[in-house]
């Protein structure tokens, strides 16, 4: 039984977890570090508790504080989203031993898939393919570099480090030349230590020109072990995911139902339990190979929603709570895709971006969706994630899911931090975008020295004249938030001293 | 009325004036909506609402699907040039300093390691010369835009 859900997250996939809690009845916390008073998430709880402490590591990784606040709002089950403690097994233990249902697989199949090395041996064995290359166990780091060295020459340049204990681009560097081996391997692992408290990093052959595709996965106590098709997430800068669609527009009935089978296999080799993604490397061949499984919600999950109809936190749920996963047999239905929002400078290598969100104004209409932790009036600080929103469209064609992306970004007006919308609206234009040829290494192969927008010099001209106007006309003094100021002043109601009079 | 603006290709002058509800620029033309957006009609005949926000100095104008940064000058303020520091790009903590004052670099060494954001961040020497000041040790925290270290560029 699952009837109070502890949300261990924030932001964004604090907010999709507490309205599906709302949605399907069940009571929610919300635990919130203190420069999150004021965030949304906050909002849509129905009960929010302050964590205490300053740092990350005091909150939002806290796992006693987070168990005992568990304990004493009388939570039964946690969800934990994605990052912070979603794929730390002795974590999903520890919620497990004290009594709470741990929404998400078991702390078992975690550990197996969380340790990418621990999983290519996985799924070596389960025959799944996996990317050439070599697992590096040992933790002293100059054991590492020597081993590392070696390595290096049977893998081949280019290549790919990657710690063991890493996700979202952390701790992973491309080495093109054997010379920067040695500092990358260091840089690599200081990072993978910071982030992750875990130095080691293993090698993979980089093969460039493939698709990033994944694959969905849910897995009930009931048997029941399927797959919802994949996502393409090849677009990335920084190796972090901006632009996904579902499906991939080159996949073949013959790869996906291949590839379904290897992630269904994947997840039957660790008895998978909840949602989880299969990530494969796609080859112009057709081959593919096993990236990682991320046990846990992902980012880019609304894409598949929108495809297949099922609303995969809702399953999480049901499934958690002991229940068979309601969908039936699937039918993928038109095309979707999802780009993220950054606080960030597109024009500067994507550095993060802070500010106010003065005007925060998502696009509406047909076939839009939006996710995010913000609002107008937020403020983006340097202390958490830049991505302020997921904004994610349907439409019958994949074509016609284009055409409504550049729509809606270009209605999708934020003022007050810099962001990467332009960059955004622009990748809709791109051949390979179009053409649904898209690879991992598309953004550095189209921008080499970094991108700028194409910007007709007449657009500047009517923001300049935008900003003079604004000025002249004194509208700064308007966006004040009480129209009426200056002429009340103090707690006065304002119908007290409305004249108003019946005839 | 007559405005100064810093925009990224350097400081621009802007003189608009008002015939009835109409603003003028040129050829261009503009006027106040209701819900404070502009209605802005362009000399070749493009036409859209801008949604301006004014935060601290700056006006922020979204126009044609563009986001445009505009630093309003007050007028009579000084025009000061940045020069020879390495500045931070964000606020974040110093990781590691590679180098020491009086050290000869090349361009494109790594001076310094920043972490923000919980990415590490290089910050490389533009061009080849000595080091002058460091600013920050490792573990200090840094706001945008701080001067990190300084250089004397070599001479060519």
């Amino acid at each position: 039984m699952v009837s109070k859900v502890l949300v261990a997250n924030r932001g964004e996939i604090a907010c999709r977890i507490l309205r599906a809690c709302k949605e399907a009845g069940l009571a929610s916390v919300a635990i919130y570090a203190a420069n999150d008073a004021k965030s949304l998430f906050v909002e849509l709880a129905d009960q929010a508790i302050l964590l205490e402490g300053d740092s990350i590591a005091e909150t939002y990784l806290n796992q006693r504080q987070i168990l005992e606040i568990a304990a004493t709002t009388g939570a039964d089950a946690l969800h934990p989203g994605f990052g912070f403690l979603s794929e730390r097994a002795d974590f999903a233990r520890a919620v497990s031993q004290a009594g709470f249902q741990w929404i998400g697989p078991s702390p078992n199949a975690i550990e197996k898939m969380g340790d990418k090395m621990t999983a290519r041996i996985t799924m070596r064995q389960a025959g799944v393919p996996v990317i050439p290359g070599e697992e590096i166990e040992t933790e002293d780091e100059d054991e590492a570099l020597i081993a590392i060295e070696q390595a290096s020459t049977r893998v081949g340049y280019p290549l790919l480090l990657k710690a063991s204990s890493g996700g979202g681009g952390k701790g992973m560097r491309v080495v093109e030349r054997p010379e920067d081996l040695l500092e990358a391997v260091r840089s690599a692992r200081r990072e993978a230590l910071a982030a992750f408290g875990d130095g080691r990093i293993y090698l993979e052959r980089l093969l460039t020109g493939s698709k990033h595709v994944e694959i969905q996965v849910l897995a009930d106590r009931h048997g029941r072990t399927i797959h919802l098709g994949e996502r393409e997430c090849s677009v990335q800068r920084r190796h972090q995911k901006v632009f996904e669609e579902a499906p991939c527009a080159t996949m073949t009935e013959d790869i996906r139902s291949a590839m379904g089978k290897a992630a269904v296999a994947a997840a039957m080799a660790v008895n998978y339990e909840g949602a989880g993604t299969v990530e494969f490397l796609l080859a112009p061949s057709g081959e593919f190979f096993f990236l990682e499984m991320n046990t846990r919600i992902q980012v880019e999950h609304p894409v598949t929603e929108l495809i297949t109809g099922v609303d995969l936190v809702r399953e999480q749920l049901r499934i958690a709570a002991g229940e068979p996963m309601s969908c039936g047999e699937l039918h993928l239905r038109g095309h979707a895709i999802e780009v993220r929002l950054y606080a960030e400078d597109a024009t500067n290598n994507f550095l993060p971006a802070i500010g106010s969100l003065a005007v925060f104004q998502p696009p509406e209409g047909p076939g839009i969706r939006l996710d995010t932790g913000v609002r107008q009036g937020d403020e983006v600080t340097p202390d958490y994630d830049p991505m302020l929103a997921k904004l994610i469209v349907w439409a019958p064609s994949r074509d016609e899911a284009l055409q409504r992306m550049r729509r809606a970004l270009d209605e999708f007006v934020v003022l007050g931090t810099v962001t990467n919308i332009r960059f955004l609206r622009e990748l809709c234009d791109v051949r390979d975008v179009i053409e649904g040829t898209t690879d991992t290494t598309m953004i550095d192969r189209l921008w080499p020295d970094g991108w700028s927008p194409s910007l007709p010099i007449e657009f500047e001209d009517g923001a300049l004249m935008g900003a003079a106007v604004a000025e002249s006309a004194g509208l700064h003094r308007q966006s004040v938030s009480h129209p009426g100021s200056g002429e009340q002043s103090g707690p006065v109601s304002p119908f007290m001293t409305l004249k108003r009079r019946y005839p | 009325m007559h405005h100064q603006f810093r925009t990224a290709q350097g400081p621009v002058e802007v003189t608009v004036a008002k015939q009835g509800d109409v603003w003028h620029l040129g050829g261009h033309q503009a006027s106040v909506e209701r819900d404070g957006r502009l209605r802005i009609q362009l000399a070749s005949g493009a036409s859209g609402f801008a949604t301006v926000a004014k935060v601290g100095d700056v006006w922020w104008v979204h126009f044609q699907g563009h986001t445009f940064c505009l630093e309003r000058i007050e007028p009579g303020a000084s025009q000061s040039e940045d020069e020879g520091g390495l500045t931070a790009p964000m606020p974040g903590k110093v990781l590691d300093v590679l180098v020491e004052v009086g050290q000869s670099v090349e361009a494109g060494q790594t001076l310094m390691v920043l972490e923000a954001m919980k990415m590490e961040h290089r910050i490389l020497a533009s061009a080849s010369g000595q080091v002058t000041g460091i600013h920050f040790t490792v573990g200090q925290q840094v706001q945008q835009g701080s001067i990190l270290l300084e250089m004397a560029e070599d001479e060519d």
